[in-house]
């Protein structure tokens, strides 16, 4: 119950933060947008037919872009901050959980508003029971953001942050992105998504273990 | 009395140094005369470094998983070293088992790379994750906050080590099953399976000797006070400062 509790107001912190700075929704969010525009324009769209890229555009801006959520300037914590948290009694884990999940939150939300805009520019072949792809992009939001949580924590502080977290992330990342497309794929060919479920269930399950038994680990090397 | 266990130590090294000599000479031996394969023909003699060095690539990151746990448990940094080495070792033989790989891959499968191929691209991936561990040590200057940094990274990294390994089961894809199964070896004769297994043994002699050496590189290496590299005196200007 306490860990629940301390989860939660880490995470309503994280986006009290992001609500007066708007980080997500002013900056990360126009940008993927512009990279939605960008594979059109660097194609030759007589020859291309852009509804093929359709999906794989799609996984590359929720990778790369769900990651710039969770690695955000104003989401992470300095040294004297954690040291704070650790003084108050805050579980390592709680910590690592309540920013995992508030920047799910945030990636679950630029996920789905970016979909729209992919379908309405690429035009896509129509993809029957849709709305399977709610849970999934929810379960490969929290993924990620757990992924994106641990490497942000494993490069906190280090001049090379922000090439290193982004190469920690992206291969690690790579089951959960196999097991949505897998599920997107399903969906296209009217198949069963169980497998590509199963991979993302899996992955968010292994993800969450090892952060929990690294929480106090990782808490001693970034205080 | 005392001096036994460091003559010992000063002999391990020499001793498996030799062993691993003989056992690399013996590997390019029995490689070299085995039959050639009846649909590969010679070509499946890059098999007998690209499998091997794929098997201990999985071994090199398992020890280096077993390295990170030690250090959490014990909190030596004898357990780090073992892990970083490990890891170094693990990248330098999936370099090669890619490498090899690529080199069999066109003449057999007639590309160097194939994306159907999930083995390929996994171990790709893990390579990479590896590469990221590695980038990891050397942005982390203080042993203490390397160490339970690194350890944390090389339990996570290890959980995809497994799923390489199997992905030829897990998926539909190019690469051949497993070669070595429950049932027996799967060659061609007899030969070319003394030749698999002896240059597993010589791959195995060379990754304890490299590891051996490269822990023992450890204390040297940090010994040395703040290593700069050449043409750190070079800055970049600092922004907003007056003259």
């Amino acid at each position: 119950m306490i860990f629940l509790r301390q989860t939660w107001a880490i995470a309503r912190r994280d986006l009290l933060i992001e609500g007066r700075a708007g980080e997500v929704s002013a900056v990360v969010f126009p940008f993927a947008v512009v990279a939605v525009f960008v594979v059109p324009l660097a194609s030759d769209t007589l020859a291309v037919r852009l509804g093929d890229l359709a999906a794989p555009v799609y996984w590359l801006i929720a990778l790369l872009f769900g990651m710039h959520v969770t690695l955000r300037q104003t989401g992470s914590e300095t040294r004297t901050q954690r040291r704070h948290l650790v003084l108050l009694g805050i579980d390592p884990a709680a910590r690592i959980a309540g920013r995992a999940v508030s920047a799910a939150a945030l990636t679950f939300a630029l996920l789905l508003a970016t979909g729209p805009l992919v379908i309405l520019f690429y035009d896509p072949e129509p993809i029957p029971r849709l709305w399977v792809m709610v849970p999934t992009l929810l379960l490969f939001a929290s993924g990620l953001s757990l992924l994106a949580t641990l490497a942000g924590d494993l490069t906190a502080g280090l001049r090379a942050r922000s090439a290193l977290a982004p190469l920690i992330v992206v291969p690690l990342a790579i089951p959960l992105l196999v097991g949505a497309s897998q599920v997107l794929e399903s969906l296209i060919r009217q198949r069963s998504t169980l497998t590509g479920t199963l991979v993302l269930v899996l992955s968010d399950l292994a993800l969450a273990a090892t952060v929990a038994l690294a929480a106090r680990a990782l808490e001693e090397a970034t205080t | 009395m005392n001096t036994q266990p460091s003559r010992t130590r000063s002999l391990l090294l020499p001793t498996m140094f030799g062993l691993t000599i003989a056992g690399v000479g013996a590997g390019l031996w029995t490689a070299l005369t085995s039959s050639p394969d009846v649909e590969q023909g010679n070509f499946v003699r890059i098999l007998y470094v690209h499998a091997p060095s794929a098997w201990l690539a999985f071994l090199a990151f398992g020890v280096t998983a077993l390295g990170s746990i030690g250090w959490l448990v014990r909190r030596k940094l004898g357990w780090d070293r073992l892990a970083e080495a490990s890891a170094e070792l693990g990248v330098m033989f999936t370099a090669i088992a890619l490498f090899s790989g690529s080199l069999w891959g066109k003449p057999v499968w007639g590309a160097y790379w194939d994306w159907a191929d999930a083995r390929l691209a996994s171990t790709a991936l893990m390579f990479f994750v590896y590469l990221g561990y590695l980038a990891l040590r050397r942005a982390t200057p203080d042993p203490v906050a390397r160490a339970r940094r690194s350890a944390v990274l090389g339990l996570v990294a290890v959980i995809q080590v497994p799923l390489v390994y199997f992905s030829v089961n897990l998926w539909r894809t190019l690469h051949q099953g497993m070669t070595v199964r429950p049932d027996g070896v799967q060659l061609g004769d007899s030969s070319m399976v003394t030749a698999l297994l002896v240059n597993l043994a010589a791959f195995t002699l060379l990754y304890v000797t490299l590891l051996l050496a490269r822990i023992r590189i450890g204390p040297a290496e940090a010994a040395v006070p703040d290593v700069r590299p050449a043409g750190s005196a070079v800055t970049a200007p600092k922004l907003g400062e007056s003259r």
